[in-house]
């Protein structure tokens, strides 16, 4: 038998053969660990690599939720979300056109003979595809006639452009930076393209229009619409509702968001908003929603390739407030007709609460702003034109003033409480009432005569206050104050619906109310207390400061016949009048009557009486009070009161700021703000449900 | 039976190469590839609609004559009735001119009207476009509004010398703006087509709707053109909001489903709106739109 060419190949030796073999061994070796290496991974670590994998080459990106509604106590919208067009432009689409223009670029430096520094072209290149892109933009969205030889012309970019003209190179190095993977915002909103202009709601809808009918649907260039904030009735009750502003901060318990490993997937997150001050802020936690996610594959270079999955965003909740839009209105509307010689507004404030409920009717103040200017971007020149004007302070619960005559309730209803005085003890009431070397003048230089209580309340008599507040002594003084509240921050969060904010609103004057004393004088180094303190304190000046909340709360009090008022900003339909530390007021049948009357003859034949409404008797109390500005005295204009005069629903409040050239009285000027918020309260509450008046507060 | 074997696997390399050849072209020869074989197949398109209507001649002229003795004495009526709507109308006409100029008021760009058949409706799911017998060498320009009456059917997507091609509004490639009847504030949604699921017919898609829009129940509200983007003029009707609106989970709007007023596949005839002068969104959709804009500067 003949052998095989193979067989005669083999070694014959055992050396050889032996070698042979450990050759086979080393590659059965070789071989089976292979193997063994590709059955662990694909048996036993799979799991473990799937989610390495996973987590290299995906990502999430967070849109973040629109914010819930705020409504006024009707139901009417006094914040909503306007829908907002932008213009984005897809990176990794445009990534071809790029290197073409990056190839040219390099090609021309070289053809030049210039060193070619290929980072810079990069830049240059990316810069100039998309200035080219936001061209094509611009010439669609810019309001060109056309000419009659074919087409409209496009506008060169100049250097005075608005800012959207031009790609900003700093932006484009930031997003390439930080957002690689999102589309990159050519114009931000298409219904304002021009930051610096102002368009009018037509001219917006025109622009959106022209891009959306004209512009090529497939490409590189996406219209994307968002939610941005918007307040329909313009600065509208702005100190209450607040504004919003930009952040970049992922939403708490993010990780709980999706079920999805998102502890260690690469988040990437839309700009959102959250609540910067007012209801914005304090409520944020209710209105901001939820964020919805999308998960992405993405490319080596950065890119977001394939949507894999998705969840959309929940919006916030809602927000009702105690508010009504139509007497908010009115009192901002009668605000902004107090003016100084120079035809500039006068800073003031007003506000009304629901007698039995103690919820805000409407609290104003003046100077304002407009929070649809502060929803995007807050330019610095806004900001300071604000600011110029201290229209950041909400007055009505930051501000603090002496309460001027207002404040002789108190010193009226301590004395009777105390026996200092009955209602219908009549005091001899002289020019000025002197205590140690001093006079204390009255405001009327012939004085007033004999006085009782409801003639002191109708004419605001100021010596009948001297004689029975020093009498009553500062202590006593001070205990009834703080026994009608002057001393505790209002607008504490009474219900658990935010957790960990004890402020329906932010910054209530807390700290600095002032109901002072002999050791306050002392702890501000002021020396020690005297009987001349105690008289300025009993007609509402000197040390003591207030909010006007505070004093429209004492006015709800009195209408009642209590001692406190807890006042809220939410509606809540089923409050049931309960006010926090409130006590009966601790005044016999005939004193309360006679104090309420007083307040009523103000009215009808005292330093209120300019402000009359025939149709509606209602009780209230003015006052003028003396404050330092820029080092000499201009007096603040106050009204407090309550209507209807004999079953009260509604209390309220109205301070003016005047200045050192305008004279201010609490009855001529901070009176007439009141009659309209009353005028506007009643029109309202003799209208049956359902068939209210159309408002003549209109949507900006 | 090797001769065969050897014949298939060269016909196999000859076609892949054909299709690397292709692929490495430069994109000008592709373009004119696709022109060349649009102007090539025209002919044949013209000829397929000249026998439709050839035929529906045969069709109109087998009925008898009392049927068409009827048919022409309500003809009679209808002109009758028109003629004098025409002449209220041109009282109307010469009221609008004299208020407008009064208000030197700047009027809406105006249109050239080209009436056109249509030679073909590709009823793909995917594309829905239809073919008419009119292009560029009789005005057409892509970018162009098509009507019926006063409904909007689409946009010219290309215009090739003989024929155009029409982006149906429930192609993917359609987009406009809108108006909801009804809406006292006149807020602006967004109409754009939609593909269609599996072998259903392409949709139309209305979103943007606000939320506090109301309409009365049981009346399918008329969708109709803004006006505002300078293509369409303004109240062209684009169709009827269909009962269903969902609300988008964000909470911000509700979006619904658009019914258009006619079969789009059943149309015989159409009007392209040419623009007296190229809007800027037409010139984008030239090949050399960059091109051209550098030249207008």
């Amino acid at each position: 038998m003949r052998e095989t060419p193979e067989a005669e190949a083999l070694p014959s030796s055992p050396i050889a053969k032996a070698r042979l073999y450990l050759v086979f061994l080393l590659f059965a070796v070789g071989f089976g660990y292979v193997i063994v290496g590709l059955a662990l991974r694909q048996l036993i670590q799979t799991g473990d690599l799937k989610a390495q994998y996973d987590t290299q080459s995906r990502r999430v990106v967070l849109r973040p939720p629109s914010r819930g509604l705020i409504y006024d106590r009707n139901g009417y919208v006094l914040v909503e979300n306007r829908i907002r067009w932008s213009i984005k432009a897809d990176l990794l689409a445009l990534q071809p056109e790029i290197h073409r223009k990056y190839l040219a670029l390099i090609k021309a430096e070289r053809v030049r003979g210039a060193p070619v520094e290929f980072d810079k072209l990069q830049d240059k290149a990316r810069l100039d595809v998309l200035q080219g892109w936001l061209d094509r933009v611009w010439y669609v969205i810019d309001e060109a006639q056309p000419n009659k030889r074919g087409g409209a012309r496009p506008r060169p970019v100049r250097p005075g452009d608005e800012p959207e003209r031009r790609v900003n190179p700093a932006d484009l190095r930031k997003h390439l930076r930080e957002r690689r993977a999102l589309p990159f915002v050519l114009v931000t909103d298409l219904a304002f393209p021009g930051s610096g202009r102002a368009l009018r709601p037509e001219e917006g809808q025109r622009t959106i229009a022209r891009f959306i009918d004209q512009f090529p649907v497939n490409g590189p260039i996406s219209l994307e619409s968002d939610i941005v904030r918007s307040y329909p009735h313009g600065s509208l009750a702005a100190h209450v509702l607040g504004y919003i502003k930009d952040t970049d901060e992922l939403p708490e318990k993010v990780n709980e968001l999706a079920d999805l490993p998102m502890d260690n997937l690469q988040k990437l997150q839309y700009t959102g908003k959250k609540g910067a001050a007012g209801i914005e802020q304090t409520f944020d936690a209710v209105l901001k929603g939820m964020s919805g996610w999308e998960l992405w594959t993405k490319t080596s270079s950065g890119y977001n390739k394939e949507l894999v999955a998705s969840n959309p965003a929940q919006q916030g909740s809602a927000v009702n407030l105690s508010l009504d839009r139509d007497i908010q209105c009115a009192a901002e509307r009668a605000l902004a007709q107090i003016k100084d010689s120079k035809g500039e507004l006068l800073p003031g404030a007003a506000v009304m609460l629901d007698v039995n409920t103690g919820e805000i009717l409407a609290l104003a103040s003046q100077p304002t702003f407009d929070p649809n200017r502060l929803a995007d971007r807050v330019t610095q020149v806004y900001f300071d034109e604000v600011d110029g004007k201290g229209g950041w302070m909400n007055r009505a619960i930051q501000g603090l003033y002496a309460p001027g005559s207002t404040f002789k309730v108190i010193t009226a209803i301590a004395g009777m409480r105390h026996g200092i005085v009955d209602w219908d003890d009549i005091l001899e009431c002289g020019p000025s009432f002197r205590v140690g070397a001093r006079d204390f003048p009255e405001h009327d230089p012939a004085g007033y005569g004999q006085v009782n209580l409801e003639k002191m309340l109708a004419v605001s008599c100021n010596v009948w206050n001297y004689m029975v507040g020093v009498r009553l002594g500062q202590p006593r003084l001070a205990a009834e104050a703080r026994r009608f509240g002057l001393d505790t921050p209002l607008l504490t969060h009474v219900s658990d619906l935010v957790n960990g904010s004890p402020y329906e609103l932010p910054y209530p004057a807390a700290r600095t109310l002032v109901v002072p004393d002999a050791a306050y004088k002392q702890r501000i180094g002021a020396g020690p207390w005297t009987d001349g303190d105690t008289a300025n304190s009993s007609i509402g000046q000197g040390y003591i400061l207030t909010t006007p909340l505070h004093m429209a709360c004492v006015a709800a009090s009195l209408a009642r016949g209590e001692t406190r008022t807890t006042p809220s900003i939410i509606h809540d339909p089923g409050r049931d009048g309960r006010h926090v530390g409130a006590e009966p007021i601790g005044l016999t049948e005939a004193q309360l009557t006679a104090l309420r009357s007083g307040l009523e003859r103000c009215v009808t034949e005292g330093t209120a009486r300019t402000v009359r409404i025939p149709e509606l008797p209602y009780a209230a109390k003015t006052g003028t009070s003396e404050y330092f500005k820029n080092g000499e005295k201009a007096h603040l204009a106050w009204i407090i009161g309550y209507a209807p005069a004999d079953n009260p629903a509604v209390a309220f409040c109205v301070l003016v700021e005047g200045q050192l050239d305008t004279s201010t009285w609490g009855g001529k000027t901070a009176g007439p703000v009141a009659r309209d918020m009353l005028t506007t309260w009643a029109r309202k509450a003799e209208t049956p449900t359902g068939a209210q008046p159309a408002s003549d507060c209109q949507r900006k | 039976m090797d001769k065969h074997r050897q014949g298939a696997t060269a016909s196999y390399v000859v076609l892949a190469l054909c299709a690397v050849v292709w692929v490495v072209l430069p994109a000008a020869v592709h373009r004119f590839a696709q022109e060349a074989f649009a102007e090539f197949q025209a002919p044949a398109l013209h000829l397929a609609g000249k026998a439709r209507d050839l035929a529906r001649f045969w069709e109109l002229k087998s009925r008898d004559k009392e049927e068409i003795l009827a048919a022409s004495r309500d003809l009679a009526r209808a002109n009758a009735a028109l003629e004098l709507q025409l002449r209220r109308y041109e009282d109307i006409r010469k009221e609008n001119v004299r208020l407008r100029e009064m208000l030197r008021y700047n009027p809406p760009p105006e249109h050239l009207t080209v009436v056109a058949r249509v030679a073909v409706r590709d009823s793909s799911t995917w594309w829905q476009r239809i073919v008419i017998r009119k292009g560029s060498d009789d005005g057409v320009r892509a970018g162009c509004p098509v009507i019926f009456s006063d409904r909007v059917i689409g946009k010219v997507a290309v215009a090739h010398h003989t024929t155009s091609e029409v982006d149906l509004i429930t192609s993917p490639n359609f987009r406009c703006t809108g108006f909801l009847e009804g809406d006292e504030q006149n807020r602006i949604v967004l109409v754009t087509g939609a593909p269609g699921r599996g072998l259903a017919s392409g949709r139309s898609r209305v979103t943007a709707i606000p939320q506090d829009y109301f309409y009365p129940v049981g009346n399918a509200p008329k969708v109709t053109t803004t006006g505002l983007g300078g293509v369409y003029p303004a109240g062209l009707i684009l169709g009827h909001l269909e009962g269903g609106q969902r609300t988008t989970q964000d909470g911000n709007f509700r979006e619904s489903s658009l019914t258009p007023t006619r079969d789009l596949f059943a149309l015989q005839e159409v009007t392209v709106l040419v623009p007296k002068y190229p809007t800027p969104g037409e010139i984008l959709l030239e090949d050399q739109a960059q091109k051209r804009l550098d030249e207008l500067r």
